[in-house]
């Protein structure tokens, strides 16, 4: 009993433990219940999750009575089987099409990997094989040691020069900028601001260059004359200086358009004339004066440049007297610059180059007085002297001026000029009748007269000593108003003229006062308070541009200021002097540095300047002078050149007609497709005269053919030729890769040979595209090769694209 | 104003501009902050530089480099890099294959790299050509005599100033091509050849009849004589290789080196060129212009140049039966004509005893014009541009006449016999005359060349050399018919065809035609960037009136001091008070 007690207690207990543990399990534990007995009855207590699902296994399992039971029940199974038939394989090309889009895809992989290297070894100037080089060996030690060696001699020098600089250790080093961001910034926009202005004035000069109009140049040209006018108007009043400086470059300017565009003959009237100049001589005669007053033009720039030539003009004109001939225009225009010059020399170039001329001699003069004065420091001497000189001044005075008129008279052909002369001698004539009263003055008027004619006669002017004045050249500037050519501008400037004259006449008059006191001085020396460093800055002045308007002043009194010596007046003004001639120098210098440097530039000079004969210092040849005789201090006088006499002209008509036929021989002509009397009345008496639009449609142009390579170059004849045989060596089709013309000829450009270029890109550029050493084995490469650097780095991807692809 | 303390959900965006400013300054003071936009190109820029300075800064090259007095090469003076460029290269997209590409920009960078070795060579140069200096103020040579050239120079180069008295009328002297060897023949048909320097003779030989010109071949070993019918070849032991019968009446013979040609122009007025190397004529034609005895060759080109009695000087070349191009040079006839080294100038005299230098590149001139006062008869320019003018008995030597206007000879010999022909020895400062009486030799400092290049003619040449030199200069042997006004035209592309078969392309159906581009690279005269030329004309105007001012400026004398006047209280304004000048 009590084991079937203890058994029940046990049996209890562990009930609840089961129950406890089934506890510990939230999910509800429900027993399924089972059916005893049939009821329509469901508990609802009895319900459960259940699947309704009916079990066929089970079904099947039940049917096991009759054999016709259990075929049923397998056929049941069989109905509940999930296996499935294994579909049919695919077609063995399918199959292997497969395989092989995989394979592909896994071997473009293994393959990629070297597109880099390939890729860069076809970009690659040259590939030298094997690829790999036998590694470096290790050295014995011995022989590491043995390369070690003193310095040398040379190094030790060397460092000493430039002592190498050590290595220092400390890597943080601020990296020093030059220029902080904003500047950097702002450089840039300047820079671009200035590249784009740049542009601008590009493009719009090239636009207005473009633009044919012969009516817009010609307004532009009128403006552009009035604004420099204005301009120089202005200058002139505000700054004299300048204005004779605007003068000379508008001057310059003027002649350069002068000679580009007139009087070359290539005018409309021009070209009409030509036509009747072989039958009529008067046209030839204008025709040539034309030309002539073109090279006269153009002359004045180089007079302005080598004042030293200065001496040659005067001494062709005889030569030219002899050689003209009226019927010649070549030799009209060829027969002298310096004939031409005298004829055509008017206006502000011909003061412009005297002035300049006076420049020099000035500088001159007063240097070689210096120097006396440097000797005797006594200005007593010199007065005697000037004073000497002045009388026979004066009496030489008007002999001087007739000669000298008469000589002109016969050099000058053309009535203007001789009536120029006239006045001017007359005028002359009238300064001296009227400034009779002051003996000085008039003295003093016959000097500037002499000057005057010494420079009319080009020759050199040797300082006279005497004096520190140079005077001013009247005669041409009243020469001046006469031409009726000059330019409007240049008026303002010879109004100037007068009061220069007479203003000079007032410093001259002053000059004297001066040189008295100074003689008073030196005398006395009594008033040595007195002193006259007003002279020496009025002989300063007459080194200096004298373009001034000056007022007339009516009397001056001498302006005494400080308290030197005369002597260091005078020294100081030495040094004044020579300051000056040395400035002179200098700038001189300057320009003739100046002037091989503008020859550099895009503007040639050759293209504007017809070339002037320079007479050389060269030996006779006859032997009618030793060698002793010569001197290259010498003027050259050229003697009448009997071969220049008789040249021959037809030589230059010759090979002007056999240019022109050259030019001729190559033009297409016109395509005449009219058929007379087509849509026209035909006939005798008929005019025929095409109207403009059958001109149009049947008169065909021929191309415009390129334009000769002599087209502007004279007398010069290029011959436009297609050597067949020279053809042969020349390209005649691109090869590929090139597109235009241009870029391959870019690509031929530089010679390879050694003997135009150094050994070592000789050797560079011929170096074979593929290297193989000698006597090795060439293995093909291995994976290794796709560790490299070089190759991995290697990030031209265009190439690779392009390599990749094949 | 938002408080700052107050800790609101503020965005990034809502923080005031300030106190992120005050709150970094509050960090570090010197620190300033800049706002810079920040766009895509510069983080990229960034980027780059932070590598860059990464891999840099390890590397102790560059901080050696820094403190380096002369790091690296030397610099080039960039005028003499433009010495040797070679015009512009390929530039921008015309070949778009980036293979072809890439070698393309290879090759440019080696045509580049050559021009920076040829003006890194020119340190090689060590030699500077003489001169004669004068410590006179007007520096004058003129006067400086041979005797004084002689007494004043070392031993050895004084024995280059001799004389040979000859007996065989006037005589006409060259110098082979590396100025070593003399070759003298005369009318009277003596022949000699001798090594100048050392005075060793190779051969003297009388050939019997009269010579009207001579001429070096290739190589020291062969001479040409134009004897009285025929053209004669010797070798220089004076043994006669050839008789060219095909050639006669020779007047004057001009050898061209580079293209193995005897240029001979005859008394007819035939012009041959005889290739020597093969020994056939690649060119005869006569040039209807008469008998012409004016002859001299173009270097740069090698086209003859041909004085006519018309004055014309006409340029010849084998292939081409018309003057290639045509100058009229003086209006009588010529008397000589002389074309500088480089090809760049030529000299022409006629009977007017003018003198002109053209610019035979450009086919343009006159250049220079000067009057002499007698008609040269000979000219000839040295390797250094000077030029020689033998006036009947006198040689002068002009120095440098060409791109300005000379004023006087450089040197002057006067001699007691005339001259018929001269020539200035290459690499040497030796001017050497045939005369009437002989030969004389004269020192003319500054003439020759100083550096010679050995492999292109060498003055001291060997034996094995000279035979070597032969055979490379036969490989390197120019046709005949690139003997062109312009030398460099075989590297153009021949437009005209291309375009002819590119209109043929075109005809082709179903062909689709290759789009070219046909300018060539040079471009033709006459099309010059006008903008450009405005805006260089611009500037040198500029920079003439501002040396102009300059000038002006230096002109001026200092402002004269206003001493002081005498007061007349309110009455001075009624004193003439002229405006001071300036």
């Amino acid at each position: 009993m009590d084991n079937s007690e203890d058994a029940d207690f046990v049996a209890s207990e562990h009930d609840r433990l089961i129950s406890a543990i089934s506890k510990l399990d939230k999910t509800q534990h429900i027993t399924e219940p089972t059916r005893s007995e049939p009821s329509l009855l469901n508990s609802e207590f009895n319900l459960i999750k259940r699947s309704n699902k009916l079990d066929l296994n089970k079904v099947a399992k039940v049917l096991t009575d009759t054999a016709n039971h259990v075929k049923i029940g397998k056929k049941l199974k069989k109905t509940q089987d999930e296996n499935r038939v294994l579909s049919k394989p695919l077609d063995r090309p399918q199959a292997e099409r497969v395989k092989r889009a995989t394979g592909y895809e896994q071997t473009k992989k293994q393959v990629g990997r070297w597109d880099p290297v390939v890729a860069r070894s076809r970009g690659s100037d040259y590939v030298s094989f094997p690829l790999k080089h036998a590694g470096h060996k290790l050295q014995p030690t011995s022989e590491f040691l043995s390369k070690l060696k003193l310095k040398s001699e040379l190094e030790r020098e060397l460092e000493e020069l430039d002592p190498p600089a050590e290595i220092e250790d400390e890597d943080d080093e601020e990296q020093v900028y030059p220029m902080s961001y904003e500047e950097m910034v702002e450089q840039r926009q300047h820079l671009a601001k200035m590249r784009a202005q740049q542009s601008y004035t590009a493009a719009k000069a090239k636009r207005q260059s473009k633009i044919k109009s012969k009516k817009y140049h010609r307004i532009l040209k009128k403006e552009r004359l009035k604004q420099q006018l204005k301009e120089f108007e202005e200058l002139q009043k505000t700054n004299p200086e300048e204005a004779l400086k605007k003068l000379e470059a508008l001057e310059k300017t003027r002649a350069l358009e002068r000679h580009t565009l007139r009087h070359k003959n290539t005018g409309k009237w021009a070209r009409n004339k030509m036509v009747r100049a072989k039958y009529d001589k008067e046209v030839r005669n204008q025709l040539a004066e034309q030309l002539a007053v073109g090279r006269s033009l153009t002359q004045k720039t180089q007079d302005v440049d080598s004042s030293d030539d200065e001496g040659d003009d005067g001494q062709i004109i005889p030569d030219i007297a002899l050689a003209q001939d009226p019927m010649n225009p070549w030799m009209m225009s060829e027969k002298d610059k310096s004939n031409i010059n005298t004829e055509f020399d008017f206006g502000y170039k011909k003061y412009l180059k005297d002035r300049i001329v006076k420049k020099m001699d000035n500088s001159d003069s007063d240097s070689g007085e210096s120097t006396t004065n440097q000797r005797d420091a006594q200005t007593t001497n010199d007065l005697a002297v000037l004073k000497k000189s002045i009388n026979r001044l004066s009496k030489d005075n008007n002999d001087n001026i007739y000669e000298t008129a008469n000589k002109q008279e016969t050099l000058d052909k053309s009535e203007v000029i001789n009536e120029d002369l006239d006045d001017t001698t007359k005028n002359d004539h009238k300064a001296t009748t009227t400034k009779q009263l002051k003996i000085n003055n008039r003295i003093l008027k016959s000097k500037i007269n002499k000057k005057e004619f010494k420079k009319a006669k080009c020759k050199v002017n040797e300082a006279v000593a005497t004096s520190s004045w140079t005077v001013e050249n009247i005669e041409d500037k009243a020469s001046n108003k006469q031409t009726p050519d000059v330019f409007s501008i240049f008026e303002t400037l010879e109004n100037k003229a007068a009061n220069k004259v007479e203003k000079k006449l007032k410093r001259l008059r002053q000059d004297i006062a001066q040189l008295e006191m100074l003689t008073k001085e030196t005398t006395t020396k009594n008033k040595k308070q007195k002193t006259d460093e007003p002279n020496a800055d009025d002989t300063l002045e007459y080194l200096k541009l004298k373009n001034k308007k000056t007022k007339v002043v009516v009397d001056e009194a001498l302006i005494e200021t400080s308290s030197n010596q005369a002597d260091s007046t005078i020294n100081i003004g030495h040094k004044k002097l020579e300051n000056i001639v040395a400035t002179i120098n200098t700038t001189t210098q300057e320009i003739s540095k100046s002037k091989p440097a503008n020859s550099d530039n895009n503007i040639d000079p050759t293209r504007f300047i017809e070339v002037k004969p320079k007479f050389l210092n060269s030996v006779i040849a006859d032997g009618e002078t030793g060698l002793d005789q010569l001197d290259d201090h010498e003027q050259v006088v050229p003697r009448v050149n009997i071969e220049e006499v008789f040249e021959e002209d037809d030589v230059v008509a010759g090979f002007r007609q056999e240019k022109e036929d050259e030019i001729n021989k190559d033009k297409e002509e016109d395509i005449n497709l009219t058929l007379p009397g087509w849509g026209t009345w035909g006939g005798k008496g008929v005019i025929v005269k095409t109207p403009k639009r059958k001109r149009n449609r049947f008169i065909q142009k021929p191309a415009p053919v390129m334009p000769r390579r002599d087209e502007n170059k004279g007398d010069i004849i290029i011959k436009e030729y297609k050597d067949p045989k020279l053809q042969v060596h020349k390209v005649k089709e691109l090869p590929y890769p090139f597109k235009s013309v241009k870029d391959y000829e870019a690509t031929i450009r530089a010679p390879l040979s050694n003997t135009f270029i150094p050994e070592k890109p000789f050797k560079k550029l011929i170096r074979p595209s593929v290297i193989t050493k000698a006597g090795t084995i060439i293995d093909p490469m291995d994976e290794e090769e796709l560790l490299l650097p070089k190759n991995r780095k290697f990030g031209n991807t265009d190439i690779i694209k392009i390599t990749s692809m094949k | 104003m938002k408080e700052p303390n107050k800790k609101t959900n503020k965005r990034y965006f809502e923080l005031d501009k300030n106190e992120t400013e005050q709150k970094s300054e509050g960090q570090s003071q010197e620190v300033k902050v800049y706002n810079v936009k920040i766009t895509p190109r510069i983080l990229k820029a960034q980027k780059f530089k932070e590598q860059h300075r990464k891999s840099v800064k390890p590397n102790t090259y560059n901080k050696f480099n820094k403190t380096q007095k002369y790091p690296g090469k030397a610099p080039i003076d960039p005028e003499r890099l433009k010495k040797y460029t070679r015009g512009k290269g390929l530039v921008g997209k015309g070949v778009r294959h980036p293979l072809y590409k890439e070698k393309l920009k290879q090759k440019e960078k080696k045509i580049n790299y050559a021009q920076v070795q040829s003006a890194r060579a020119e340190i090689l140069l060590t030699e500077d050509q003489g001169g004669i200096t004068i410590d006179d103020e007007d520096g004058k040579t003129t006067a400086i005599s041979q005797k004084i050239i002689a007494e004043n120079i070392d031993i050895a180069a004084a024995t280059k100033i001799f004389e040979l008295n000859l007996d065989f009328g006037p005589y006409r002297a060259k110098y082979s091509r590396n100025g070593r060897h003399l070759l003298i023949g005369s009318k009277k048909g003596h022949l000699a050849a001798f090594d100048w320097i050392t005075k060793k003779l190779h051969f003297e030989i009388n050939v019997m009849e009269s010579i009207h010109d001579i001429s070096w071949l290739h190589i020291e070993t062969m001479v040409a004589a134009a004897q009285k019918e025929f053209l004669h070849i010797y070798d220089n032991t004076g043994t006669e290789l050839h008789c060219v019968k095909k050639i006669d009446k020779i007047l004057r013979m001009e050898f061209l080196p580079y293209h193995f040609l005897l240029a001979v122009v005859s008394e007819y007025g035939f012009l041959t060129w005889l290739d020597i190397s093969i020994g056939e004529i690649v060119g005869h034609y006569n040039n209807h212009l008469g008998r012409c005895s004016v002859m001299t060759q173009n270097p740069y080109n090698a086209t003859l140049c041909l004085g006519d009695p018309k004055g014309v000087v006409s340029l010849w070349a084998p292939t081409v039966k018309q003057p290639l191009a045509k100058i009229l040079c003086h209006k009588t006839p010529l008397t000589a004509i002389a074309v500088d080294n480089r090809g760049m100038y030529m000299a022409t005299s006629g009977v007017d005893r003018s003198l002109k230098i053209w610019d035979i590149r450009n086919l343009d001139g006159p250049l220079q014009h000067y009057k002499l006062r007698s008609a040269p008869v000979d000219l000839e320019f040295s390797q250094t541009d000077m030029l020689a003018v033998g006036l009947d008995e006198t040689v002068e030597i002009y120095n440098d006449c060409c791109t300005q206007t000379t004023e006087k000879p450089y040197l002057r010999h006067r001699m007691a016999k005339s001259i018929s022909n001269f020539k200035f020895c290459p690499y040497e400062d030796v001017l050497g005359v045939g005369t009437t009486h002989g030969f004389t030799s004269i020192i003319v400092p500054g003439s020759g060349e100083a550096n010679f290049d050995a492999l292109e003619s060498n003055p001291f040449q060997t034996k094995s050399q000279r035979r070597e030199a032969e055979v490379k200069a036969l490989l390197d042997k120019i046709p005949a018919e690139l003997i062109t006004l312009n030398p460099f035209e075989v590297t153009e592309v021949d437009v005209p065809s291309l375009k002819e078969q590119m209109e043929a392309k075109k005809k082709l159906l179903h062909v689709k035609p290759k789009k070219m581009d046909t300018t060539p690279r040079r471009k033709n005269k006459g099309k010059t960037h006008i903008a450009r030329k405005k805006i260089i004309k611009e500037a040198a105007r500029r920079e003439y009136l501002e040396q102009t001012k300059e000038v002006q400026k230096s002109l001026k004398p200092e402002q004269k001091q206003k001493a002081p006047k005498q007061s007349f209280g309110v009455l001075d304004r009624f004193v003439s008070n002229p405006k001071s000048k300036k």
